[in-house]
């Protein structure tokens, strides 16, 4: 069992973390799922030059460890005279880390799209971009509910790189209760848990979403 | 309306398209036959730019269509087409399906737009399917919904790419009557089929093709009666036999 007067005591600290957790999860989710959309359209669009920009932000992005490209918000850009608090920063570079991967994962909803249906958009006056948002990308995003669902998984356990910059998430405030305490182990076992609270939940959540959307085809 | 002049398209080495020279007028049916690989969808396609020509003149509404100046999303408007798997929006419902293009492109308000869609669905005789999603309708209701949301467009030409092929016997007629009807009110059109007795009946000219050429253009009287090549004459003798 473990001792659950660290989690009482150190209550407030737990909750601090676990809402700069939050926040960023969701700051990130929205924003990584803006950049990766333009993306995964840039990789697509019939345009050669935002062709290159879609493939090389998603070959270089994925390609290097997230906690480098946090440190590219952290300890890059203020070398350049952009000074951002490391909650900021941390977030930004999930943001952009995570982004890679959700581009991935919707241009392979968008060709899973049958071609005749953008034929049929187009042919009917619709602009490039009105064909996609209209008629294309709602037939992607139900195909990819469910590794979407694991990028946004990833995305909140990922955020745990927040602590290494100082970033006042749960690792970071589990980090330090574990320095004022000394304990470790159990520390970290509430840290752990606060993760399921929102991993669990979201699990389920598109596991339920998906089969909604299965019934409505 | 359509003209094609020196019409030639590559699909890299492969000569699908051969000095076309072919001109529709308006008012005019025109049913392209011939074998499959022959370049007839090819051909329609290219009326409305869902595939660019290589060389040569093809001139649709007064509008150069592969000159890079040209508003192709503004030609299109003009021009309705028909798939031949019908290609419906599976997300949306009928009734949807058929404003989407006239409430985006055409701006009309949602309203207009949606009497517009009745009337058409009066039209093809399927008013009771306005909102049901494609996947509850059988194949020709389908098509007659695809034929519907063409014509919301009040488009000056429509194109038809096949449009029975991949329907059951059963329910080729019904999409048939409505072609034949749109046929006899005017409408322009353009139609790539295997229906040889709609072809006979509705067409105003036939234009035959194979490997990419127009080898014979007659009247379907003509046409179907004597056949001038030889390709043709043993194209018929096949299809007609069985």
């Amino acid at each position: 069992m473990p001792d659950y007067s660290i989690l009482i005591e150190h209550w407030d600290l737990y909750m601090q973390g676990f809402l700069h957790t939050i926040k960023s999860s969701v700051l990130a989710l929205i924003g990584s799922l803006l950049i990766g959309t333009v993306m995964a359209i840039f990789r697509i669009a019939p345009v050669r030059p935002l062709n290159w920009i879609g493939a090389a932000y998603v070959e270089f992005i994925r390609n290097i460890p997230l906690i480098l490209i946090v440190f590219v918000f952290f300890v890059g850009l203020p070398a350049l005279g952009i000074r951002l608090d490391s909650f900021t920063a941390g977030t930004l570079g999930l943001t952009v880390y995570t982004a890679a991967f959700i581009a991935e994962v919707i241009r392979a909803g968008i060709l899973s799209v049958p071609k005749g249906q953008m034929e049929a958009a187009r042919s009917s006056g619709l602009t490039y971009l009105q064909a996609m948002w209209h008629v294309i990308l709602p037939q992607a995003i139900k195909i990819v509910i469910p590794p979407m669902g694991n990028q946004f998984i990833n995305l909140v356990k990922n955020s745990s790189v927040l602590g290494v910059i100082a970033g006042l998430d749960l690792m970071y405030f589990g980090d330090l209760i574990s320095s004022e305490t000394f304990v470790t182990f159990d520390v970290y076992i509430f840290v752990a848990m606060f993760y399921l609270v929102l991993t669990i939940p979201l699990s389920l959540g598109v596991g339920a979403l998906e089969r909604r959307l299965a019934r409505s085809r | 309306m359509i003209h094609f002049r020196q019409v030639n398209k590559h699909y890299g080495s492969f000569h699908v398209l051969k000095d076309i020279n072919l001109s529709i007028e308006q008012g005019e049916v025109v049913v392209i036959i011939g074998p499959s690989g022959s370049g007839k969808s090819t051909l329609v396609r290219c009326i409305n730019r869902l595939e660019t020509i290589t060389s040569g003149e093809l001139i649709v509404d007064g509008v150069k269509v592969n000159d890079k100046n040209v508003d192709i999303n503004k030609l299109r408007r003009n021009i309705g087409m028909v798939f031949q798997h019908f290609n419906l929006y599976p997300h949306k419902t009928v009734l949807q399906n058929i404003t989407l293009a006239p409430i985006k492109v055409l701006g009309v308000s949602e309203k207009e737009a949606k009497e517009t869609a009745m009337y058409y669905l009066e039209k093809v005789g399927i008013p009771d399917k306005a909102n049901a999603y494609p996947a509850e309708l059988s194949g020709g209701q389908q098509q007659r919904v695809a034929i519907a949301r063409g014509l919301a467009m009040k488009p000056k030409i429509m194109l038809f790419d096949e449009p029975t092929s991949a329907l059951d016997p059963e329910t080729i007629g019904e999409v048939l009557d409505v072609m034949k009807t749109l046929a006899t009110e005017g409408m322009t059109m353009v139609v790539v089929t295997h229906e040889m007795g709609f072809a006979r009946e509705v067409a105003d000219r036939i234009v035959f093709m194979d490997k990419g050429q127009i080898l014979e253009e007659a009247s379907p009287g003509e046409f179907f009666a004597h056949p001038r090549e030889e390709r043709a004459r043993l194209f018929l003798s096949r299809i007609l036999s069985h």
